[in-house]
């Protein structure tokens, strides 16, 4: 493990930002803390970076102890979401200035200091643009900036802030791309905190969710999105239906439709809820098995996968529904029609 | 052939009258009178001016108006800067009353304030008689002038360079104390840059308002001929004289010299304003 987070609480007047809180971070990896806004992530970041401290609890860095030292000696990286590049410094003197800061005799020679961060200029693409001023910089080229910048002082690890929460939506993926690549490359270990379930996916090797304060589930993005521990993991991590439900003797009830609940053989008449994808839902012409009805509200046929509103007929509530063209197509599905649905794949929370 | 109009559609009308009008009253108010003065002086042969702009106790005055108002303006720079950073940075009890206190110098008649500093260093006020065993003579000697000049000068640095403080990014320093530096490299490296120019600009407004400044000084100067005789008290002299040409020659000198300052010192700022900022935002290069 290269971060072990012990048991960390951090309040803010009366507000509990973190809560008895306790991750490990393997080294090499590329974790992902998700949550909402407000959620702490960001304070558990700064935490691990030493910007702020913990009420109580500890933070060791590969087995040391770190929680006492200041950020200047826990030899972090950090990139923030506004850049906070140095913007009377050059390109040059930005990504230099960790190396020159430092005292006398470990200080790199100039000749050195120039060798290093052209080498990170070009790591970054932008070896181009080293005579320049921050503020004539993009978005995306100033946090790749920012990125060199945290670099050049070889921290053992990179923690990153919302890095991408500032550029629009195009930069944002390729530099989300661009970052699992020069992590690939670099094997340092990694934090990074975002609100987006999408980028935290597509980029991070394990993802952390958390949410007011405490951490609702750890694992891999597969993990994490195909068996979400929480109604609020599987909520967090895309569009879902809702459907209310009884649980009695292992079968749950949806309305008329009875579906087996393995795991709830105990169960006496269990109020719970059922958790949908929209792309777990089958739509059907005819009634089959275990299915119930509901009418076609509106229909988004853009690009290959068509979503379509469903009003169920008794319930006042939208059900969401993501089918393929082809199926969609091959249904001739239009607004209005009437329409048999059963869920794919069902996740029931006890109430 | 249609007439193309290449006047700008401007969201906010009347420019040309705004223009026109503040044209005309800095005029009035501002070049009319300074010209004034510039033609007086002319009633004066080139020789008789230089005769009077060049005399001994003229020179001795200019050294200490323009020397004082330098020192109190680099004590202000410094000193108005800290209080800056302490009204900025921390939460004390009384902090707005220090906050109120800063502009008392703006407010205060400067004749009074010139009675009080003189009340308290002279040899036998609060001040002075713990100074006067050391040997430091305070009140009616050029030491005195520098005190009463950093006395009205404090405000302007200090409220020119507070909204710049207020406004400086946390995330920069964090982001410097990340990469190793400590709090006087973060300060010297990121910070100073940063707030340089509004610095500057309170160092320059210190520095014009100290060099005109008479109410505060002829109190505690003593006035005496070649020591602590300020410009602006000779250019009173000469008008109770009623050397009408030799006082504007006195004020010519001094406005042009105040000119060439402030235009330097506005240069300099300009520079450090700007170097960073000009060009164009460059499109991003497919990665």
């Amino acid at each position: 493990m290269s971060i072990e987070i012990r048991n960390v609480s951090k309040n803010f007047g009366s507000f509990s930002a973190l809560h008895n809180v306790s991750l490990d971070v393997p080294s090499g990896e590329l974790v992902a803390l998700l949550g909402p806004s407000g959620c702490g992530k960001t304070t558990l970041l700064r935490i691990i970076a030493g910007l702020e401290t913990p009420d109580s609890g500890s933070i060791g860095f590969y087995g040391e102890e770190a929680t006492t030292r200041g950020v200047r000696e826990r030899q972090v990286g950090f990139v923030f979401q506004h850049y906070a590049l140095f913007r009377h410094m050059t390109v040059f003197e930005n990504v230099a200035f960790g190396l020159r800061v430092r005292p006398k005799k470990t200080r790199p020679a100039e000749e050195e200091i120039r060798r290093r961060v052209h080498e990170l200029l070009d790591l970054v693409q932008l070896d181009w643009l080293s005579d320049r001023y921050p503020p004539q910089l993009s978005g995306g080229q100033r946090q790749r900036i920012a990125l060199a910048r945290a670099l050049a002082v070889e921290p053992k690890v990179l923690l990153l802030d919302e890095p991408f929460g500032a550029l629009d939506a195009k930069v944002r993926k390729d530099l989300r791309r661009w970052l699992r690549r020069l992590h690939d490359e670099l094997h340092i270990t990694s934090v990074f905190v975002t609100h987006d379930q999408e980028e935290a996916l597509e980029v991070a090797d394990r993802i952390v969710v958390l949410n007011q304060g405490k951490i609702e589930q750890t694992g891999t993005p597969v993990e994490v999105y195909d068996n979400p521990a929480t109604p609020f993991v599987f909520k967090f991590l895309g569009n879902v239906n809702v459907f209310h439900s009884r649980i009695h003797e292992g079968i749950a009830r949806i309305g008329d439709m009875s579906i087996a609940a393995p795991g709830h053989d105990d169960a006496e008449n269990l109020s719970a809820l059922a958790y949908v994808r929209p792309h777990d839902v089958e739509v059907q012409r005819e009634a089959e098995g275990a299915s119930f009805s509901a009418r076609i509200q509106d229909i988004h046929a853009i690009g290959p996968v068509v979503r379509l509103e469903l009003q169920h007929l008794e319930d006042p509530d939208f059900i969401e529904v993501e089918l393929q063209r082809e199926r969609f197509t091959a249904l001739g599905l239009v607004r209005g029609d009437t329409v048999y649905i059963k869920p794919r794949n069902l996740r029931l929370f006890p109430n | 052939m249609a007439k193309i109009s290449t006047k700008h559609n401007n969201v906010l009308p009347g420019f040309t009258p705004a223009l026109g009008f503040t044209v005309f009253y800095l005029s009035l108010i501002v070049l009319i009178p300074l010209s004034a003065a510039f033609l007086k002086t002319t009633l004066l042969t080139w020789d008789q001016f230089w005769h009077t702009v060049t005399a001994p106790r003229v020179l001795a005055s200019y050294r200490l108006s323009f020397g004082a108002a330098l020192i109190g303006a680099g004590i202000n720079a410094v000193f108005g800067l800290l209080t800056a950073w302490v009204l900025t940075r921390y939460t004390f009890p009384g902090k707005k009353i220090v906050d109120a206190l800063v502009d008392l110098p703006f407010a205060l008649p400067t004749a009074v304030a010139g009675i009080a500093l003189t009340a308290i260093y002279a040899p036998n006020g609060w001040m002075g008689s713990i100074l006067e065993p050391h040997g430091i003579k305070v009140a009616f000697t050029p030491l005195g002038v520098v005190v009463a000049l950093t006395f009205i000068g404090l405000p302007f640095v200090v409220r020119t360079v507070q909204p710049v403080l207020e406004d400086l990014e946390a995330e920069a320093e964090e982001a410097a104390a990340s990469l190793g530096a400590n709090r006087w490299q973060t300060f010297t490296r990121v910070i100073l840059p940063a707030i340089g120019p509004a610095l500057l600009t309170g160092f320059a407004l210190a520095f014009a308002r100290a060099v005109g400044e008479y109410g505060s000084v002829i109190f505690i100067a003593g006035n005496m001929p070649m020591i602590s005789e300020i410009t602006p008290l000779l250019i009173i002299t000469k008008l109770e004289q009623y050397d009408y040409a030799g006082a504007t020659a006195l004020a010519v000198v001094m406005l042009v010299i105040s000119f060439v300052l402030l235009l330097g010192i506005n240069g300099l700022q300009w520079w450090a304003s700007h170097r960073h900022t000009k060009g164009f935002i460059l499109k991003e290069k497919a990665a």
